[in-house]
């Protein structure tokens, strides 16, 4: 077995040898789109600017597949990657990320709590919540109790097709409280609970994998109310498309910054990590994308009409905290019930 | 270049190699990746090698000898390995990684006896926990297959039935597989004879049409059907307008959709093969049918249909083996019920780096395969010797 692994290994190392032998540029992964702009203007020239290299870009589309190949081949072809909060945590524990030398970014005090991690830094807070075509109903839908609600908002629901979230806002629209939502997840009766109240939307569900899919489907008419990402259907807004986010009760999570392991390039990474923690620059990125800082000073620099938009301040005060220890530890059992689930 | 080779047969050989080299090449390029994906599925040791204090124990070992056993195990992997082992036990039990990665970090500083570890963490008394560990110490496992075939395997070794989700996703993706294979077969016939035997212009636009859809982006094409027939596409437009329906029909995000559009896109790889075979029947066949009194209809079934059965069986199984492996399209266009195999085990690939399920779904997916196969040539040949019978 482990000598099928090392011809693996050794046929990679042939061919990644067989390449060109130059170094290459450094190299950033992120989500694409809209929001991969922001960060650019942000983040990524001013960056290239002060270190007065080439920056090469690319896309990453979650998981950990890319990073543990990285890993086991030694061939690190990024230097920077923007993660989920739960897929940094994974990775970190496989030694698949350099450890953050918080040191060197000045303690991170000017952060979030939660933004300070072993192996990443949190930089971008997301909102996710549900929206809908505001011509489409004569009364705005205001919390997940009406998102469940058939009769009163008739028409297709959009959600993606995973435990994670849905499950949390299940328990909500059954009226369990934000504080409440992973005590009750952490029993079986709590995740029976869940089920049984997607049950009653299951017959009109329908699955987006890619956060453009929401926007798409909500202006085309092909589904009532869809699960989104605040920055999606914001962004979508500002086009004059006639789609409301619902704040009340939404579920916010964070996104990092993490070095792979073994990167050519850590010193360089670590300038960009004290660019991407600054203040301002966070506020440029958030009035290009919608999406929440993760400095604490960066919200007293940003206009009102902003902060309106953002995963903070008032909107905040009814949401839950995406709990990323929570799902590391059941996302296999769930993802496969859930898996089942839909099936049936 | 001059000089007229010493030994032509010993140049003939080496020629022979050097045309048989690209054959060895392909042979390899596809054995090695269909052993690894079977070895990769059955392979444990990446659990297995970590527990080595653990598996040296023997039947009879103390409660006591197993705990010293496993914190010394835990407490000799390094952080990485810790993690990795963590997330492939926290695949059979939930909360299993929070109890090796405390447990792991502590080792040394914990009593290496049972008490010490209940002590330490509560969840140490389960025997569950311990179950899953002494399934691991082998180096081949069964585990991915049980779980993959919804078998579980009680206290005593016997058999039950455990979750069927992937049986339920296999039945489905079979089922899909088949209506596809069928409507491209029953749309592409007449399109392929119609290529074939019509008139130039006839001819010209329909291969213009198939190869032209033949070279678009599987996902373009997939996006178009989105498009055209959404609520408010361009479809449902037409019939709410002429007033053949009240309100727009669910076309799309359902099987109906998931089965046109898979349709369209495997369309050509039906067409193409039969109209290879349907150009090589000379016209002259029909015209001697009819002179010799057959209608229409008895020449096509008798004279014409047999001899296009081949094409038919080409095309078709190109679509079926095909549409086996598909996962963005039905993605795009199915409902929550139309998820076929191949999304399942992309998602192990890619999303929770579960490399031995991915592969036990793949062998099991092409074991379906082989067994088709292996089905249709018993059918063929059980015709072609009842033939020989009859004859």
């Amino acid at each position: 077995m482990r000598h099928t692994r090392s011809m693996t290994i050794s046929a990679l190392a042939i061919i990644c040898a067989a390449g060109p032998a130059i170094a290459r540029d450094f190299t950033i992964a992120a989500w694409g789109g809209n929001y991969q702009d922001a960060q650019r203007a942000a983040y990524f020239e001013p960056f290239a600017a002060a270190q007065g290299l080439t920056l090469l870009e690319t896309t990453y589309l979650g998981g950990l597949a890319e990073l543990k190949a990285m890993g086991d081949t030694g061939n690190v072809t990024w230097d920077l990657v923007m993660m989920g909060g739960t897929d940094a945590q994974l990775a970190c524990d496989e030694g698949l990320l350099e450890e953050i030398d918080w040191e060197a970014l000045g303690g991170g005090g000017e952060l979030l709590p939660e933004a300070v991690q072993e192996c990443a830094v949190g930089n971008v807070v997301i909102g996710n919540g549900f929206a809908y075509n505001a011509s489409a109903f004569p009364e705005a839908p205001k919390d997940w109790a009406d998102f469940f609600d058939l009769e009163k908002f008739p028409g297709k629901r959009g959600m993606t097709n995973n435990p994670t979230m849905n499950l949390e806002y299940a328990l909500m629209a059954d009226g369990v409280p934000p504080a409440e939502v992973y005590a009750v997840l952490s029993t079986p009766e709590g995740v029976d609970r869940a089920f049984a109240k997607l049950d009653t939307i299951k017959a009109e569900l329908q699955l987006w994998e890619a956060g453009s899919q929401p926007v798409e489907w909500l202006v085309a008419g092909n589904v009532g109310l869809s699960t989104a990402y605040n920055g999606r259907i914001i962004s979508a807004k500002k086009e004059g498309k006639p789609l409301e986010f619902v704040w009340n009760n939404h579920v916010y999570n964070m996104d990092v910054w993490a070095i792979p392991k073994d990167s050519p390039f850590k010193e360089q990474s670590v300038e960009f990590l004290k660019i991407a923690n600054d203040a301002a620059a966070q506020v440029k990125f958030s009035e290009r994308m919608p999406y929440g800082p993760t400095n604490t000073g960066a919200t007293a620099m940003m206009p009102p009409d902003v902060v309106a938009n953002l995963p903070m301040g008032d909107n905040i005060a009814t949401a839950l905290a995406y709990s990323d220890a929570f799902w590391i530890e059941n996302y296999d059992a769930l993802k496969e019930r859930w898996s089942s689930w839909i099936v049936q | 270049m001059s000089s007229a080779p010493a030994r032509p047969y010993g140049s003939r050989a080496a020629a022979l190699l050097m045309l048989m080299l690209p054959v060895a090449l392909y042979l390899l390029v596809f054995v090695y990746p269909l052993s690894s994906v079977v070895t990769l599925s059955v392979d444990n040791s990446a659990l297995s090698g970590r527990f080595d204090n653990l598996s040296a124990l023997g039947p009879d070992a103390t409660p006591d000898g197993e705990a010293a056993a496993l914190l010394a195990d835990l407490g000799t992997m390094e952080k990485k390995q810790l993690g990795e082992v963590a997330r492939m036990l926290n695949q059979q039990r939930s909360g299993f990684r929070s109890l090796i990665m405390s447990t792991g970090k502590e080792a040394e500083a914990i009593a290496p006896t049972m008490a010490g570890l209940v002590a330490f963490d509560a969840r140490w008394a389960e025997p569950g926990y311990w179950a899953i560990i002494r399934e691991n110490a082998a180096p081949i496992t069964w585990k991915h297959y049980q779980r993959a075939l919804g078998i579980t395997l009680a206290e005593d070794g016997s058999l039950a039935s455990g979750e069927d989700l992937y049986l339920r996703v296999m039945g489905r993706t079979l089922v899909i597989t088949l209506q596809v294979t069928i409507l491209t077969l029953l749309v592409g016939y007449p399109l392929a004879y119609a290529a074939a035997h019509g008139s130039a212009g006839v001819s010209t636009f329909v291969l213009a049409v198939v190869l032209l859809s033949f070279w678009t982006s599987i996902l373009v094409r997939t996006t178009a059907w989105v498009v055209l027939l959404q609520t408010n596409g361009l479809v449902n437009t037409v019939l709410v307008g002429l007033g053949l329906v009240a309100e727009p029909v669910q076309l799309i995000f359902n099987r109906f959709g998931a089965l046109l559009a898979m349709t369209h896109v495997l369309l050509p790889f039906a067409i193409l093969p039969m109209l290879n075979v349907m150009r090589t029947i000379p016209a002259s066949q029909a015209d001697a049918s009819r002179s010799l009194g057959a209608g229409p209809v008895e020449t096509f079934l008798r004279v014409y249909f047999p001899q296009t059965l081949r094409g038919v069986a080409v095309g078709g199984g190109t679509v079926f083996i095909l549409s086996l492996g598909f996962y963005v399209t039905p993605a795009l266009t199915g409902g929550p019920e139309d998820q076929m195999l191949a999304w399942f085990i992309a998602d192990f690939v890619n999303k929770t780096l579960n490399w031995g399920m991915a592969a036990a779904l793949s062998v099991l997916l092409l074991a379906m395969v082989a067994v088709l196969v292996a089905l249709a040539g018993l059918a063929r040949w059980a015709t072609a010797r009842r033939k020989v019978e009859a004859a």
